[in-house]
């Protein structure tokens, strides 16, 4: 390629023209992702969800080895509408496993100081975000999860979801919660959370995918819950 | 460099003056069926705009009314049930045409020189047909659509775990600004409406500019071919109401969830694929089928003269059907089907390349052995 002076004078103008268009459409992309600051377009910390303590249920509760309830996690979330904040409702399983484990994952997140025998699980499933249901009876999972048959080891309630049929094991030795079938990249991510007498209160929830339908309060018109 | 350009415009304005995006009167073979496709492009996707005018008069955007107003514009306003079946099985049509009109030019070579323009346009509406499809049936607020749009939003966000590149932010980025915020919300919908609506605005002013200019026919059938068409969706409308499903639920993933039918084999290979990979094959895959005609370097256009290609577009249709037939008849079994399908994908591949390169060697005989024939015939005809 041959250096003309032509050529160079219009590489010079070129640059402070291109670098005007730049500026003037910077604010269009402030328009779509309108975050705290002109160049945080790639970042997601201003629009991390929050939500604080919360008691979502009773140790009571769970009285025996593979007990369990469903509870939901509240949190508020940056929405780009004109409420700008919404609340969401972060669905999650509290189990009480027949042996004490530490409740720490290979991401380092860590839910309980010290051991516990009961672990509570966001249900938003790690892969794509659908969510995951607690199964008991772990023949349910081949029957309606994609036809994975559990080794012996695996032979108690596990965690399936219906989406993409990841399976996970609440007990897996080292990383509660773990994934033992389908495509998901990571174990289910954890709630942190105290237990205050019998109260079980959640702290807060490892950082992941939520997700929100209808506002709190709306009914759906058809049993669909 | 100014050359290049030169040649580009030329390259350009050449595929332009055959360009065929409707009336494919430049294709030819006028007395075949399979090529009324392009005007059925014309025709279903007309359909769609008109009607999806119509339920606009009646669709409320937000969460809490999306699902009541169309329940409404279904089972209460008169001949709501007719707009709303056009619009959804007219956007099937849609689909279905274009699908159909890529497999023909794809096993009748028609996407080679002059016709590269034309397969890439045709390639990249079904690209849109299938962005607006996903946008629409989020619209109707319902379990399937919550979940499809759930699963598809967050396959960006896998984009920041590519190895080597690092975590730039930017699948998140991509995320954010479809969702309208960090999940699915009012923000959601707002977005989809508008990307909905606006693709088919966009793509109806180009195109009118094209007409404008060329003077090409949009429509090339006869009264009674689109009268027919028009009745037929009428009819399936009247037959097969439109459902509307179950309220979108966010603190439950029904069991089993579908998405639509022109997803169900992706939704198949998401199952087999670590994410990553799932969301960067529908890429590769695009962009297969848009530099297909500069991948096929070949002249000849019968589909058993180019038998890699020929193959690799056999295979491509088996899985679309193969992968559909899986979920639909729930018989896959996840944790022991992929290296099944590896096997399969690999071995047609070589025995593609190995056909290949037979029928290469024996064309390469075959035109030395002519060339040999003439040499020997010349002399002799000489004296």
């Amino acid at each position: 390629m041959k250096l003309e002076r032509r050529g160079v004078i219009k590489t010079l103008v070129a640059i402070p023209v291109i670098g005007a268009i730049i500026a003037l459409l910077s604010p269009l992309f402030r328009f779509l992702k309108p975050n705290d600051g002109a160049w945080n377009i790639f970042t997601i910390k201003p629009d991390l969800p929050a939500g604080g303590a919360q008691v979502v249920g009773r140790v009571s509760q769970l009285a025996k080895p593979w007990d369990s309830f469903y509870f939901t996690y509240v949190q508020k979330f940056v929405q780009y509408d004109p409420e700008g904040e919404e609340a969401s409702n972060v669905p999650g399983v509290a189990i009480r496993l027949p042996q004490k484990v530490n409740f720490t994952n290979t991401e380092g997140f860590v839910g309980f100081q010290g051991e516990t025998d009961i672990v509570l699980f966001s249900r938003i499933c790690p892969h794509l975000g659908c969510i995951f249901n607690y199964v008991s009876d772990y023949h349910e999972v081949t029957a309606g999860y994609g036809g994975m048959e559990p080794p012996a080891s695996e032979h108690h309630a596990l965690m399936a979801c219906p989406c993409h049929f990841s399976i996970y094991d609440p007990t897996y030795p080292g990383d509660p919660g773990n994934v033992i079938s389908g495509p998901a990249p990571r174990g289910a991510r954890y709630f942190q959370f105290e237990i205050q007498g019998d109260n079980i209160v959640v702290t807060g929830a490892e950082v992941g995918a939520i997700a929100k339908a209808r506002p709190n309060g709306a009914q759906a018109p058809r049993g669909d819950a | 460099m100014e050359a290049v350009l030169a040649n580009l415009k030329e390259w350009f304005q050449d595929r332009k003056q055959h360009l065929d995006l409707f009336d494919e009167t430049k294709t030819g073979k006028q007395d075949n069926p399979l090529y009324i496709l392009g005007d059925l492009v014309w025709l279903s996707w007309m359909a769609v705009i008109v009607s999806g005018i119509v339920l606009m008069l009646w669709y409320i955007p937000t969460t809490t009314g999306a699902y009541r107003s169309i329940q409404h514009i279904t089972l209460d306003l008169p001949f709501g049930w007719l707009v709303r079946g056009v619009h959804k099985y007219g956007g099937d049509m849609l689909i279905t045409v274009i699908t159909l009109r890529i497999y023909r030019m794809y096993f009748a070579g028609e996407y080679k020189k002059p016709g590269e323009l034309s397969w890439m346009i045709l390639f990249l509406s079904l690209v849109l047909a299938m962005v607006s499809g996903v946008t629409g049936y989020t619209l109707e607020w319902n379990q399937r659509a919550f979940w499809a749009a759930k699963v598809i939003l967050t396959v960006p966000t896998y984009y920041d775990q590519i190895p080597l590149v690092g975590n730039l932010g930017l699948g998140h980025a991509i995320a954010y600004i479809f969702l309208g915020g960090p999940a699915l919300g009012q923000g959601t919908l707002t977005r989809f409406y508008a990307i909905h609506f606006g693709i088919s605005i966009i793509a109806v002013i180009i195109i009118e500019m094209f007409v404008y200019r060329t003077r090409r026919r949009r429509l090339n059938l006869s009264a009674f071919a689109i009268v027919l068409v028009l009745v037929f969706l009428a009819f399936v409308s009247f037959m097969n109401l439109a459902d509307v499903g179950d309220w979108a639920n966010n603190n439950r993933t029904p069991l089993p969830v579908l998405s639509d039918w022109y997803f169900l084999a992706l939704y198949q290979v998401v199952k087999y694929m670590p994410p990553l990979w799932a969301g960067v094959a529908p890429a590769l895959l695009i962009g297969y089928g848009m530099l297909v005609p500069f991948l096929d370097r070949t002249k000849e256009t019968r589909a058993t003269e180019r038998p890699f290609f020929f193959v690799i577009g056999l295979l491509a249709l088996a899985y679309w059907i193969g992968f559909s037939a899986l979920i639909l008849l729930n018989i896959a079994v996840i944790s022991r089907d992929p290296p099944i399908i590896w096997g399969i994908t690999v071995v047609v591949c070589l025995l593609a390349f190995v056909w290949e390169m037979g029928y290469r060697r024996r064309k390469a005989q075959r035109a030395a052995a002519q060339a040999a024939a003439r040499a020997a015939a010349r002399p002799a005809g000489a004296a």
